[in-house]
């Protein structure tokens, strides 16, 4: 393990390029690259085993190699009901977080203590699962609200709003609020002026904090399991079905699945906020 | 007209309001309320309003004291171990890797914070068992004769869990502080004669403290609260702070579990509030925050 301090001089890029010592250098970048890479292969080891139980169904090591497991998601009708619970609560949950994060972020540009509204929009990123799980349990209980899936929405959406403001946030950054004052000169009113000039620069944080949203929905767990009531989605069927008897080829299919899905996502997310650099770097802003 | 500008404008003011009412409805209300409930009586298997210590006692001298110190004591050495390699990765990010190549390597970083942490422990339990792969390879390379048993369902298996859980995200706090810095301020250091060392103790390590900070808490208030984990790694009968909450909810008990949740809550406050107070949050977020 190489710790900060180990991994060398502490000067610039700029100073770096000066020195003449290209053998040293080089191991240097060497040990940098085997540093990270070395922490990212313990980050990913565990995304392999789930995929790999799956194929090999429940005959053990040396069973064949099948996609019976998938098959059998298909054929309960359990888990094609948890698949659709979990699109739809995905959906809304991606819809509210998106619009929320984008009035947050207007609110941190607008309001005059930008530090307290980040403060209170931040937080739920910090409060822990079951924390957060029970607590709102609770809650609706005392005020009335049934398990149900507009409470599961309520509680995915609060711990998705973090990561969607500040997504948007990062892209309105970029954003020269100049552009809103002329569209107030040419008489826009405040509607017109978010609808026709900022959305159309900024909606790529918009579809990225969106796609956050339905990320964590789709993996949340803890939170969800305390207010779902009769529903499940396909995280909160694992982690019952962990609970009462164990795993089995189709859980780990089902994992599969939920990895498999959460990869491609974030690769779209990379490819909204690669449109919005390149935007940045055209000379209209 | 003018009465219809006025009218969009408080409308306006009061949509961007709506972010903030729905995290005191869902958020700070649910937390307050706990805390409330920390302190009703517990009559048979019914909850009475009302103000008694009991939970807190229990947790705190009684029989959940043990969970108590286990559970601080696993949080932070998960955080301190977390944090070392957290920095170091955030410190190569930003000064020794090319732009491109940072961008790369930060997303790899979030990517795994994302796929749900229960699904990775699962995994774990795969790959640290008796006959998993990691005990096969030690023993295939000669390194040991027997399996270790200690791989899972101990400290260590939790310790892992808990820094592979958290530790992906911590990288990003204190990689937003490192490039925030004036990189001029290390030069002067170095001009002035200080060696690489002493210029990243004295320049660059003081300023990253926010971000540093940031990460801390993050990853203390995580592990401190962690559920799946615990149950998952530790295997039967293992308790941290955060799978207590989970089995004192099971057996009704739910002034125990409020309080439980309310300390972890407490300390998330407390350290949020040195946080605002040492720190301005615009030192870290400030491109994002005018």
């Amino acid at each position: 393990m190489t710790s900060p301090q180990s991994s060398g001089p502490a000067d610039t890029r700029i100073a770096r390029e000066g020195k003449s010592n290209p053998i040293g250098a080089r191991l240097a970048h060497a040990g940098v690259w085997a540093y990270l890479l070395g922490v990212l292969i313990v980050l990913y080891l565990p995304l392999i085993p789930p995929i790999i139980e799956s194929l090999q169904g429940s005959g053990g090591a040396h069973a064949d190699w099948s996609w019976s497991a998938y098959s059998q998601i298909g054929a309960e009708s359990v888990l094609r009901s948890s698949f659709a619970t979990t699109i739809l609560i995905a959906a809304c949950v991606a819809g509210l977080a998106t619009i929320l994060g984008l009035l947050a972020a207007m609110a941190i540009r607008e309001f005059n203590r930008p530090r307290l509204v980040l403060f209170l929009v931040l937080l739920p990123l910090f409060v822990p699962g079951v924390s957060l799980g029970f607590s709102e349990g609770m809650w609706f209980q005392a005020i009335g609200i049934p398990a149900s899936f507009g409470a599961v929405v309520a509680v995915q959406t609060v711990w998705a709003l973090p990561f969607s403001t500040l997504i948007i946030l990062t892209v309105m950054s970029g954003f020269d609020p100049t552009l809103l004052d002329a569209a107030y000169v040419c008489g826009a009113d405040r509607m017109r002026a978010l609808w026709h000039v900022e959305l159309p620069l900024i909606w790529p944080g918009l579809f990225g904090g969106g796609l956050f949203a339905l990320i964590l929905s789709v993996n949340e767990t803890l939170r969800t399991s305390v207010v779902q009531g009769s529903l499940n989605t396909v995280a909160t069927y694992i982690w019952s079905t962990y609970k009462s008897v164990g795993l089995n080829a189709s859980i780990y299919a089902l994992m599969s699945c939920i990895i498999v899905f959460t990869i491609s996502m974030l690769l779209l997310v990379t490819v909204a906020l690669a449109i919005v650099e390149r935007r940045r770097a055209s000379p209209v802003r | 007209m003018a009465i219809k500008r006025i009218a969009g404008k408080i409308g306006g003011r009061a949509a961007l309001l709506a972010p903030l009412a729905f995290i005191v409805v869902f958020l700070i209300a649910p937390l307050a309320f706990a805390f409330v409930m920390s302190f009703w009586k517990r009559v048979g298997f019914q909850v009475r309003p009302g103000f008694s210590l009991k939970a807190y006692a229990s947790f705190i001298h009684g029989p959940q004291h043990v969970i108590l110190y286990h559970s601080l004591w696993m949080a932070a050495a998960a955080t301190l171990v977390s944090l070392v390699i957290a920095y170091a990765a955030a410190y190569l990010a930003a000064f020794r890797l090319r732009r491109s190549a940072t961008r790369v390597i930060l997303f790899m970083f979030a990517a795994p914070f994302f796929i749900n942490y229960i699904i990775r422990d699962f995994a774990w339990t795969d790959l640290l068992g008796r006959n998993g792969p990691v005990n096969e390879a030690l023993q295939w390379v000669g390194l040991i004769h027997e399996p270790l048993s200690w791989l899972m369902y101990s400290d260590f298996s939790v310790m892992l869990g808990l820094v592979a859980s958290y530790m992906p995200f911590m990288v990003f706090p204190i990689w937003l502080a490192l490039v925030g810095i004036d990189q001029r301020l290390v030069e002067a250091a170095t001009m002035l004669g200080a060696r690489p060392w002493k210029a990243f103790v004295m320049v660059t390590l003081p300023l990253s403290m926010p971000g540093v900070f940031a990460a801390v808490i993050f990853g203390f208030v995580g592990s401190f609260g962690a559920d799946a984990v615990a149950t998952v790694m530790g295997g039967t009968g293992y308790q941290l702070a955060g799978n207590t909450i989970s089995s004192a909810m099971n057996i009704l008990n739910y002034p125990l579990a409020a309080a439980i949740s309310s300390v972890v809550v407490l300390s998330l406050l407390v350290l949020m509030g040195v946080w605002y107070a040492v720190f301005d949050i615009r030192t870290f977020l400030g491109r994002l925050v005018r």
